[in-house]
């Protein structure tokens, strides 16, 4: 193969300065993403179990319809699509102060939210429905027994799949760069962009994404261990 | 995708800790019976994919009718070329990679290039300018502080756009089409590529009356195939088809064909360009 290694192009110049930039981008994406795609999964995982038809159908409407569409058409449907429909002036705003970037985070987070739904109607799913019973039981409305007694509970149950979509999340706001959002991808490129080494950078960045992803793994493993409930899944405390 | 491309390709290279053998090209052609090129599908009249759904553009021609008739004679048997897909971040991983032989497309020769890959002799001289709205404030590149701006990723414009008008709010999309469709919407207020491609976008908008195309070249684009770096055979033999379609002319006709009145995009060559053309074969 002719190619010559040249890896001082990830040092020297502004390589350094982009990867930080893109890397901080990538990470205020996700995080705001994350927090969206948590309330919306709690919302409507929660919804689909409830005993009342209506809110079941439209929080089954919601999972569908969004996690069956690829992710590039929903970054291209909030930022191509959406905006049209404000007034001319909104729209000028909108673009002069990071449009790109509240598009990818929202189609980021309700693509996102979709799937989180499942993980989360699942976990409620783990938990025998005579607790719900019992609550109810005791006294409490729906709506105290699912958020002091199954949400509770089922939080702690989708840890582990809960950490997979979460870093799903994370490396799909490379999608992002789509809609010109300059993340960390986007910035690999810009490298190769000045240097002509794609291999350096797309390596550079395929690092930064496998150490982003291993500590946020790490984290939540400590996360999972620490709120872990004896006998429901940690087996190694169990007894 | 070119994202997942451009990353199975980087894995594919980088944890194979030995690079593949270095390989002749020629040699690798006269094997598989096959050159493999790199070319675009969205950038008309070079390389697109056109109504009747086929593949075609002035570079790919250039390939089929000038190159690769050279390069069967090298080999000493009859070839096919077969097209994938490159864009601007995907075109040299996918040469050093051996996924692809030639880089034939819209890509401009650019002393940084040529540090990763060799480049033929230029087959197409343009310049950076914009496509605004008939009308619009954006009269070249001494207008654009404070406009949004969009330009193809990886591109030669937005290098220079960052570099010299920080003023300007740059917006980079992986390709053509969605760049003009943010100016189509308004999301930006111009869109800066090679004049040519610009041309070409133009000639596809739903009102071309509507765009037009402005300012002078504010960088100097030559358009040349590129390969991997240091194969001298392969390059001696893409070189003398397009020198032998400068001499008799028929790289003339090609451009006739795509760039002359009837064709796909209007688009006459300047007398200076076809000197700077002619230059390159000592004439």
């Amino acid at each position: 193969m002719n190619y010559t290694f040249k890896w001082s192009v990830l040092w020297s110049g502004q390589s350094g300065q982009w990867l930080l930039q893109g890397l901080v981008t990538t990470l205020e994406l996700s995080a705001l993403a994350w927090v969206l795609a948590v309330a919306l999964g709690i919302l409507s995982g929660a919804l689909r179990t409830v005993p009342f038809r209506p809110l079941r159908w439209g929080a089954t409407f919601y999972v569908e319809f969004f996690r069956n569409v690829p992710l590039l058409v929903w970054m291209f449907f909030w930022y191509f699509g959406v905006p049209p429909l404000l007034p001319r002036g909104a729209q000028d705003w909108l673009f002069n102060h990071g449009a790109e970037f509240w598009a990818a985070t929202i189609a980021l987070g309700v693509y996102h939210g979709a799937r989180m739904s499942e993980v989360i109607r699942s976990g409620i799913g783990a938990i025998p429905r005579t607790q719900f019973e019992a609550s109810l039981a005791m006294g409490l409305t729906t709506f105290q027994a699912y958020r002091l007694v199954i949400l509770p509970v089922a939080l702690r149950l989708i840890v582990p799949p809960g950490t997979n979509e979460s870093l799903n999340l994370l490396k799909n706001s490379s999608v992002a760069l789509t809609i010109s959002v300059a993340e960390l991808t986007f910035q690999t490129r810009q490298i190769e962009t000045y240097t002509a080494k794609a291999i350096e950078a797309l390596t550079a960045g395929t690092l930064i994404y496998l150490v982003l992803c291993l500590s946020i793994a790490t984290i939540m493993a400590r996360v999972e261990r620490h709120y872990a409930i004896p006998g429901l899944i940690s087996r190694a405390k169990a007894g | 995708m070119t994202r997942i491309t451009a990353l199975v390709l980087t894995l594919a290279v980088a944890l194979t800790a030995t690079p593949a053998l270095a390989q002749d090209t020629l040699e690798k052609i006269k094997s598989s019976g096959t050159l493999a090129i790199g070319t675009r599908t969205g950038s008309p009249p070079f390389a697109y994919v056109n109504k009747d759904n086929q593949w075609v553009g002035f570079s790919i021609d250039l390939v089929e009718m000038l190159i690769k008739p050279e390069v069967e004679k090298a080999v000493g048997k009859a070839i096919k070329v077969e097209k994938k897909e490159s864009t601007p971040p995907t075109r040299i991983p996918l040469l050093s990679s051996n996924s692809v032989d030639l880089i034939a497309g819209t890509m401009t020769d650019t002393p940084q290039r040529r540090e990763t890959v060799d480049f033929s002799l230029t087959f197409f001289y343009t310049g950076a300018q914009f496509l605004v709205k008939k009308g619009s404030p954006i009269k070249g590149v001494n207008d654009i502080a404070g406009k949004r701006i969009a330009s193809q990723q990886a591109s030669t414009n937005a290098k220079i756009l960052r570099e010299k008008y920080p003023q300007a709010q740059l917006r980079e999309f992986p390709d053509q089409p969605a760049a003009f469709q943010a100016l189509l919407q308004g999301q930006v207020d111009a869109f800066t590529n090679d004049g040519i491609q610009l041309a070409g976008l133009r000639s596809k908008a739903p009102n071309p009356g509507d765009w037009e195309i402005v300012g002078d070249f504010y960088s100097e684009e030559p358009y040349g195939m590129a390969m991997r770096k240091g194969d001298a055979k392969f390059k001696a033999a893409v070189d003398a088809g397009l020198k032998k379609g400068f001499e008799s002319g028929k790289y003339f006709e090609i451009y006739d064909k795509w760039f002359g009145p009837k064709g796909e995009l209007p688009y006459p060559m300047t007398p200076q360009v076809k000197a700077y053309l002619l230059k390159q074969i000592g004439k």
